[in-house]
């Protein structure tokens, strides 16, 4: 196996000086209390120093970084003073590490070398104050060859990540032999440069072959710095299964991510490099970085190597209770109830442990199973890592005594051993138990209380076959009362019938409200149209300008219409009668009302009233205005 | 006018003479089905059953029977296909579940893994997640038209009506996922012997998968008399047409 080896995302977890990136002073906290909780180690502090590049051009900078470990509050060297290098300090970074979650802390404190001359350098072994001690870095040593400005530039420009080596793959298996249904754990690295932007991963991390099964788990991202360069490390673990015998090929695993990688600028060759010239490593880095150049997407394909396996058939003479489970195993068994009657289920629970091709572990079996009824077992897998390599498989199986019983006959579970390369049979103890009461009849209907147990109607009669171990359930007696078919609800024409229903209710309700709307809409249409028309003539009436018979004319008709609005009545249908009524109108009201409508008339059809005067005094006026104003309900 | 009626005479015989035709319910059929297992006679048991089949008289006993005779004479890929199709009409058979799981042993079939989604959305049915769909589309048709005739809007059928969509919504995802996954209506089961997926449409293309009877396969498409399908352990590979027969009639 791999050792297990963690870095946090730098991106996370890096502090430039004065500088917090992302999660800030919470991710701090929160990695202060994790690193608390896990244990940072208690190395005692060391200090060592390393050149990103041992080998360089004059112009060409190179990174120095001094590494101190398992100390914080370390005092590094301020400046450091070598003829032909001109080295700065260039700022702080913090590295957290774990292994096997042992945690350790380191500060790096980077520098900028950059080569003067031609020549060979050495940087003498500088010291750095920790706590109350001062330690020394190793002495390095830098190769700096003679440069012309055109090769300065153009190692610069190789600053850009070449896109046939933005990464690489790895496919680790332990072993080159196997048995055909073997698991084999393996493990797929993946790793992408960290300066190149990856956009997403295509179709994920691929294994190519033919002849084995393989489980996954979703592969898991962390970056880690291989001879100074940065890497994402996407790591998949998988457990690859041979499905038959012969020479099987595993891989390549590949991966065809789509990332952004810098279109190169013919332009930026003839630019000077900087404003100044000066060669300035953080310039160049800067505008070199591909978050800053213009870039194009481009799909990438890293391949591992692929492996050869050599898978070989299981050996002849399996145990006659094996079932294909290899790897290596542990049986435990208990059975509850301790004390029963008999027909009463009992419930052993087998448990197996360990590691192997759990998919191919099954229920260990009873060794001998006379005068038990038994059911189907049911099983429940617990796995304790990401892959269902190991774990525990958990058998419960349901038997019910047909005769009186002492104990649980012991489980028996046999596997193939690939380590040992033989047969392993697992024997439980006997399980105490106690059962008692008479004995039943062989065909005695089982316990009903089993979930699998047959129902009612299964067949009562014991088929001619004798009952076996893993013996299948008996055959059902009647079939369904209904015809069933295959077709999903939602495909059938009934259902559709059926949403006529609802439709239709809320097809009526529709129409049935739209009607009650357009009723009320008439009658509030007629309404105003009245409101109006009453309006117009009280204006009139007001105006006192009109000839008597119209004024007459006028007021009756006001009164209809105020009459027809209350009572939603026809205006031309209103006599006094029902003016009285639908205003509840006193005798004094209703004689005027009778007085006007015959003076209405008298007016309309002799052209003078009864008491032969065509003239309305100004107080008669009055008091049909009146009498037409204050008529309401 | 003599001639005629033998005709018809000797036409009614056939017809009558043919069980399913004949009207031979399947009842009858399954009812000596059943007996033909009892005595044993699981050949004639099978028959008699798959009598019952071709009448379209379909239920999960019907099917479950079906399978325990295909058991008994060792066809596990058939076996399986039975108790598969014995579940699909009643998913609560426990007896089925039973033989199905014993039956799945014994033969070493591969079951195809059911996506993550689709692993939540299987606590239902299809059929249920339709009648969830149907209803909540007709409490969110009748709010919403309840709400249109009112003059001002009532925060709580405002309320009813979005939960009922986002419901609606769910339940007919629910429906797609569970019909286009791995127990929807694409799958298939392995019923011949010794089959294999392949890397082509040829005998003789490399095996991409030994398929063990009972195994189970997505249909994804059919060339000819090939398969083309998706496998247990996100395999994917070309099978015999001959060899795999879908769960839904």
């Amino acid at each position: 196996m791999l050792p297990h080896r963690m870095t946090f995302p730098a991106a996370v977890f890096s502090r430039q000086k004065g500088h917090i990136h992302l999660g800030g002073r919470a991710t701090l906290a929160a990695l202060a209390v994790f690193l608390f909780a896990t244990g940072t180690s208690a190395a005692a502090p060391s200090v060592t120093a390393i050149l990103d590049n041992s080998e360089t051009f004059v112009g060409q900078p190179v990174q120095l970084g001094i590494k101190v470990s398992g100390a914080t509050g370390a005092t590094p060297p301020g400046m450091i003073a070598v003829d032909g290098l001109d080295i700065r300090y260039s700022g702080q970074s913090q590295l957290v590490e774990g292994r096997n979650f042992q945690f350790s802390y380191s500060s790096v404190y980077n520098y900028t070398v950059m080569p003067l001359k031609a020549g060979t350098f050495t940087i003498p072994p500088q010291s750095v104050r920790v706590g109350g001690s001062s330690l020394q870095t190793p002495a390095l040593t830098l190769n700096v060859a003679a440069s012309t400005g055109r090769s300065a530039r153009t190692n610069r420009r190789s600053d850009t990540v070449d896109p046939n080596k933005i990464g690489f793959a790895e496919l680790i298996l332990p072993k080159s032999t196997a048995y055909a249904g073997e698991i084999i754990p393996a493990v797929v690295r993946i790793l992408i440069n960290a300066r190149v932007p990856i956009e997403s991963l295509g179709q994920g991390i691929q294994i190519a072959g033919q002849g084995f099964t393989r489980n996954s788990s979703e592969p898991k991202e962390s970056i880690e710095e291989i001879d100074g360069q940065s890497y994402h490390v996407f790591t998949l673990k998988t457990a690859i299964s041979p499905a038959r015998p012969g020479k099987i090929e595993i891989g390549p695993a590949e991966i065809t991510p789509l990332v952004r990688i810098a279109r190169p600028d013919p332009r930026r060759q003839a630019l000077p490099k900087d404003v100044f010239d000066m060669d300035d490593p953080f310039f160049n880095s800067f505008f070199n970085d591909p978050a800053f150049q213009p870039s194009i997407r481009q799909e990438v394909t890293i391949k591992s190597q692929p492996h050869t396996i050599e898978v070989k058939p299981l050996p002849p003479n399996a145990p006659p209770n094996f079932a294909g489970a290899i790897g290596n195993f542990t049986l435990k068994a208990e059975a509850k109830p301790k004390s029963a009657q008999v027909g009463d289920p009992i419930t052993t629970t087998a448990t197996v442990s360990g590691r192997g091709n759990f998919d191919r572990v099954t229920a260990p079996e009873f060794e001998d199973d006379r005068g038990w009824h038994k059911y189907p077992p049911a099983a429940n897998f617990t796995k304790d890592d990401d892959v269902g390599i190991s774990g525990t498989k958990i058998f419960e199986t349901v038997l019910s005594a047909n005769e009186p019983k002492h104990n649980v006959p012991p489980l028996i579970f046999s596997y193939f051993d690939p380590v040992k390369e033989s047969y392993v049979t697992l024997r439980s103890d006997p399980l105490q138990v106690r059962v008692e009461g008479n004995a039943a009849a062989p065909a005695a209907t089982p316990a009903p209380a089993l979930a699998a147990a047959p129902r009612a109607g299964a067949s009562a009669a014991s088929p001619p076959f004798a009952a076996k171990q893993n013996d299948i359930l008996g055959p059902l007696s009647e079939p369904a009362s209904t015809i069933s078919t295959f077709a999903p609800l939602y495909r059938r024409s009934s259902f559709w019938l059926t949403q006529l229903l609802p439709l239709l209710g809320l097809g009526g309700y529709v129409a049935w409200k739209v009607r009650k709307v357009r009723l009320a809409d008439h009658a509030a249409q007629r309404a105003a149209s009245l409101r109006e028309q009453i309006a117009e003539l009280q204006r009139k009436l007001r105006r006192d300008d009109l000839p008597p018979d119209q004024y007459v004319a006028d007021a009756t008709r006001a009164i209809q219409l105020k009459t027809a609005l209350a009572a939603n009545v026809q205006p031309d249908a209103v006599d006094p009668a029902t003016a009285t009524n639908v205003f509840g109108a006193d005798n004094f009201t209703r004689s005027r009302l009778e007085r006007l409508f015959q003076q209405r008339d008298e007016l309309r059809y002799s052209g003078s009233a009864g008491n032969g005067a065509g003239q309305l005094s100004d107080d008669n006026r009055r008091e049909l205005l009146e009498l037409v104003e204050t008529l309401h309900t | 006018m003599i001639r005629r009626a033998r005709c018809l005479a000797a036409c009614a015989a056939v017809i009558l003479a043919s069980p399913v035709l004949a009207g031979e319910s399947g009842e009858t059929a399954f009812a000596k089905g059943s007996a033909e297992y009892a005595r044993g006679e699981f050949g004639e048991a099978i028959e008699q059953y798959e009598n019952a089949v071709r009448s379209h008289e379909w239920s999960g006993p019907l099917f479950y029977n079906l399978g325990n005779a295909f058991f008994r004479v060792g066809d596990f890929g058939n076996s399986i296909l039975s108790y598969e199709r014995a579940l699909q009409l009643s998913p609560h058979l426990p007896e089925a579940e039973a033989n199905l799981r014993l039956a799945r042993e014994q033969s070493r079939a591969l079951e195809l893994r059911p996506g993550g989604i689709e692993r939540y959305a299987g606590f239902a049915s299809v059929d249920v997640y339709a009648v969830v769909a149907a209803f909540t589309f007709w409490i969110a048709a009748s709010c919403g038209a309840i709400n249109s005739f009112h003059q001002r809007r009532r925060k709580g059928l405002v309320v009813l009506i979005a939960v009922a969509i986002l419901v609606f919504a769910a339940a007919s995802y629910a429906v797609r996922l569970l019909e286009t996954g791995s127990k929807g209506g694409a799958l298939a089961i392995i019923t011949a012997k010794n089959a294999e997926a392949r890397s082509a449409t040829a005998d003789n293309a490399s095996t991409v998968l030994p398929l063990p009877p009972g195994s189970e396969i997505e249909v994804v498409s059919r060339r000819g008399d090939w398969i083309y399908a998706t496998l247990p352990n996100d395999f994917r590979g070309w099978v015999p047409a001959s060899a795999a027969e879908f769960v839904r009639l």
